[in-house]
């Protein structure tokens, strides 16, 4: 029988074999470390921008809106921010079971821990106002994020349960408001007696969401105009945002 | 290496032998001589392979061994990372000669292979002193049919007789799951022996 250790100590001093230094494995712990973290901080981000979202949906619509609770619900979650959250989640699960100990744990566990931890991130992420800003970065510079927002931006146009929304396109003498609705039909809109959020005035081009009752087939009477890119809570304090701007999405559903 | 130093070493744990092998390659000797036919073992009941090639694989993982030193760690016991790294090299190995057979050899009378029928007394009938060659090779079939991981898991628990938090560090599972995977590779084992009749031997 051949002395199996001994033949490998004379390989190892014949092929001048080292062991890797303890820096290699430090460098390499910390780099799964380090992944997890970047995993976790990316499940944050994308968490604040859900929690922006849902804090800011406009919950107050639900009285115009005719269908069931759990569809007017589904209209509103933030699915593709959810499916980040998820997907960094199940990232950083993955790093977390290739740390030292990491395996020991349940997937289902780890899994939870890294989206409870993301969650806790997204909420103090939410507080600095990050989320904000990352979410009209996104709003500005990518068409298909736009995109995913039409159908709660349809929940807009519908004239016989009070929901009107489009941009002006002239102001007539007697104080009619010229209107292209989201679907290109022109409409004559009675502001007379509106609630302006979010310090507005008529402007042609601007973007705005009415909230009133449809009086004829091309009439609309408005009780409430509000910015089309202002957000509830700050229209509540009289704070709203007001672009000039066109807005894109608008457009592409034109 | 002195008679002297070897003394020494023999009486050193696995840990302090580890401590001594980075900056001594007779430590190191000192230490692969213990696990050498505890893993000659191990490699011939996972694979199928002849003894030549049974000790190139060894040679590999101690050499493995050796260029991981460093990073072995502490929270472990030096025999469960011994075995993972045993373990990864002969998966690594299969991966590499898929052509070659993966299967399980048993010493004829093997004591482990009673202790692997054991569990199977109660719905058996199987009377452990009677295991024999035919029985234990029978075994070493049964086992042979199983996949990989239950295959794994039965030879570690039964064969090296390794508890479920070691098997836990070795394969790096959750003791759960190990646990979930042991009760379904004996209700597989079960299955199999009954169809073979294992109990009629």
């Amino acid at each position: 029988m051949n002395d199996i250790s001994k033949d490998t100590l004379k390989k190892i001093k014949e092929q001048r074999i080292v062991p890797r230094t303890k820096n290699y494995f430090l460098l390499r712990r910390s780099t799964v470390w380090m992944l997890f973290g970047l995993s976790i901080v990316l499940g944050s981000l994308a968490a604040s921008v859900a929690v922006f979202q849902i804090n800011n949906a406009e919950w107050d619509l639900f009285k115009h809106y005719r269908h069931s609770v759990l569809e007017f619900i589904l209209l509103f979650i933030p699915y593709l921010w959810i499916l980040f959250l998820i997907g960094f989640s199940i990232i950083a699960f993955y790093y977390f079971r290739r740390t030292e100990s990491g395996y020991r744990y349940r997937a289902v566990t780890a899994v939870v821990l890294s989206i409870l931890l993301s969650v806790a991130g997204g909420f103090a992420v939410y507080k600095t106002g990050l989320s904000e800003r990352i979410e009209t970065a996104f709003e500005d510079n990518i068409p298909f994020y736009r995109g995913t927002s039409f159908h709660s931006r349809m929940v807009w146009m519908a004239p016989e349960k009070g929901l009107l929304a489009g941009k002006i396109t002239g102001i007539a003498e007697d104080g009619t408001i010229k209107l292209t609705d989201l679907n290109g039909k022109e409409w004559e809109i009675n502001a007379g007696d509106a609630l302006w959020r979010g310090r507005l005035s008529a402007v042609p081009e601007l973007e705005i969401k009415l909230i009133g009752s449809k009086t004829d087939n091309n009439c609309f009477t408005a009780k409430e105009i509000r910015p089309w890119r202002g957000r509830q809570k700050n229209q509540g304090m009289g704070m709203g945002r007001q672009r000039g701007k066109m807005h894109q999405g608008m457009n592409s559903s034109q | 290496m002195s008679t002297l130093q070897h003394t020494q070493y023999e009486q050193m744990t696995d840990e302090e032998l580890v401590e001594h092998s980075l900056t001594n390659e007779d430590a190191f000797y000192s230490l692969i001589k213990r696990y050498e036919p505890v893993l000659l073992r191990y490699i011939h009941r996972m694979t199928s392979v002849n003894r030549e090639e049974a000790e190139d694989i060894l040679q590999d993982i101690f050499i493995k061994l050796y260029r991981n030193l460093n990073g072995f760690d502490t929270a472990l016991k030096f025999s469960s990372w011994v075995y993972r790294i045993a373990h990864n090299e002969i998966i690594s190995q299969y991966r590499k000669k898929k052509q070659a057979q993966y299967s399980i050899e048993l010493d004829a009378g093997d004591d482990e292979s009673r202790s692997l029928l054991n569990f199977l007394s109660d719905t058996m009938s199987v009377e452990s002193e009677y295991i024999d060659k035919e029985k234990a090779n029978l075994v070493g079939a049964v086992l042979e049919s199983l996949a990989p991981k239950y295959r794994d898991v039965l030879v570690l628990r039964y064969f090296e007789d390794l508890s479920y938090d070691e098997i836990s560090d070795i394969l790096r599972k959750p003791p759960g799951s190990v646990a979930t995977l042991i009760n379904r590779a004996k209700d597989k084992f079960k299955k199999i022996a009954v169809k073979h009749k294992l109990e009629s031997i």
